[in-house]
């Protein structure tokens, strides 16, 4: 039978008391995504609407996900469900980390579909282009911090689950 | 609710006989089958001693118009029930085909099992318990299910004194799985429902004579937590026989948007 001696209770409690700490102060006290993805602190900013997020989302997703589109062109995607905008990300960025993001909790690839249209608004006509992994990844790291940064427009959360308005 | 033949259903030792035929019906009926569930009791239900098994066909048309997506839905469902004595059971499943947002697709439904019981049974007033587990065959990336096995246990009574019959049920449905990790929200978009709710059913009915019947209806559930309350309201006309039963029915909705408009016309077929 071991004898555990106070000492090395203390300095176990100690490490713990670290590494919550670390953990704590990497996620800026923000919460983490649906993937449990957390945005460094301080924020790296190496991944912004104009350099990754605008092109991911035409890339993948705008041809059905667009305010530019009616509800019959849509192809089946949700009303309010526009990521040609900054502002229309926003409003669920845990809704697409849920359905398109990669994580230490999950790869999700749900989303894009398996069929897709040529052009926005049309037939779905040819099979949809897959985001690598690598890029899912940055997709959830890239909303982790995006959503924590200053913006000038207000979001209303529509989906269950996504609270944040700012 | 297909008490409709008026002259048998007035025959001495004979007022619910052909409740059967409305326990089936009920049962067949598709978008309903979920939430009808509780139906069964509201209905005519009636204590046989033989073993009695009925089919059923009913298809369904409807409108809808949410927050998410505008579209329509058909659906078609073949229904299997069997009774005998105080017990009863049956089961259900509807084939869709939804149209969302301009994206047109077909699919299975849920699936629908359930089991039944007169606990109460006088001249008048019929009394009993239900559970119905849904099982997830449809899928709800396609909003074709709700992605959970629901157990919706019930209570239900009915009253009868001819021509009229009303019936009520009330009951609690719960999806099987972890309430506080996800929650959808009313769910999906064919016969949508809360993750937990309190459902209700209320009817009545009166016999016109000749085999036929009219009835309203009034439906829902009120969500237990987050989720939305939907409710909707229709009127029903019957006819048959003891033995093929039909029935038309249409239903708007009233709160929660499960559906703008919608018909359903069944009939079922007892051995």
């Amino acid at each position: 039978m071991h004898s555990v001696s106070l000492g090395r209770v203390l300095r176990a409690g100690r490490c713990l008391c670290l590494v919550l700490g670390l953990a704590a102060c990497a996620s800026n006290g923000a919460p983490a995504t649906p993937t449990r993805t957390v945005c460094p602190d301080p924020d790296p900013g190496t991944l912004t609407w104009d350099n990754f997020g605008m092109q991911f989302m035409a890339d993948y997703c705008t041809s059905c996900h667009s305010s530019t589109l009616s509800h019959s062109q849509r192809n089946g995607a949700p009303l309010y469900h526009d990521y040609d905008t900054l502002l229309g990300v926003l409003e669920i960025p845990d809704h697409i980390d849920q359905y398109a993001g990669s994580g230490p909790a999950a790869t999700n690839t749900l989303m894009p579909p398996s069929r897709c249209p040529s052009v926005p608004g049309g037939a779905l006509d040819r099979d949809c282009p897959e985001p690598s992994v690598s890029q899912r990844a940055d997709l959830s790291l890239w909303i982790a911090c995006e959503r924590n940064r200053p913006h000038t427009f207000v979001t209303s959360a529509r989906v269950p689950g996504d609270s944040l308005a700012r | 609710m297909h008490d409709v033949h008026q002259r048998e259903a007035v025959a001495a030792g004979r007022p619910w006989r052909l409740a059967r035929a409305a326990l089936v019906a009920v049962l067949a009926v598709p978008a309903s089958a979920v939430s009808a569930d509780h139906d069964m009791a509201m209905h005519d239900h009636q204590h046989v001693d033989a073993h009695e098994l009925a089919v059923g066909l009913a298809v369904e048309a409807a409108s809808y118009d949410t927050e998410f997506y505008v579209g329509s839905y058909q659906g078609v469902t073949p229904s299997l029930t069997w009774m005998h004595g105080r017990f009863g059971a049956s089961t259900a499943i509807t084939l869709y085909h939804l149209t969302q947002n301009g994206l047109s697709r077909y699919g299975l439904g849920d699936t629908m099992l359930g089991g039944h019981a007169i606990v109460l049974e006088r001249d008048a007033i019929r009394a009993g318990l239900a559970i119905h587990i849904m099982l997830p065959t449809g899928s709800s990336l396609d909003n074709l299910g709700m992605g959970h096995t629901m157990a919706m246990p019930s209570l239900w009574a009915s009253w009868r004194v001819s021509p009229w019959t009303v019936a009520a049920s009330a009951g609690y449905s719960r999806a099987l799985a972890d309430l506080g990790g996800h929650n959808h929200g009313l769910a999906p978009l064919v016969d949508p429902m809360n993750m937990q709710e309190l459902a209700f059913r209320a009817a009545a009915d009166v016999d016109l004579g000749h085999g036929m019947q009219l009835g309203g209806r009034a439906q829902g559930g009120v969500p237990i937590g987050t989720g939305s309350t939907h409710v909707f309201g229709g009127g029903r006309f019957a006819w048959g026989t003891p033995r093929v039963s039909t029935g038309v029915e249409l239903q708007v909705g009233v709160a929660g948007d499960p559906f703008t408009v919608r018909g359903v016309l069944d009939t079922a077929l007892r051995f």
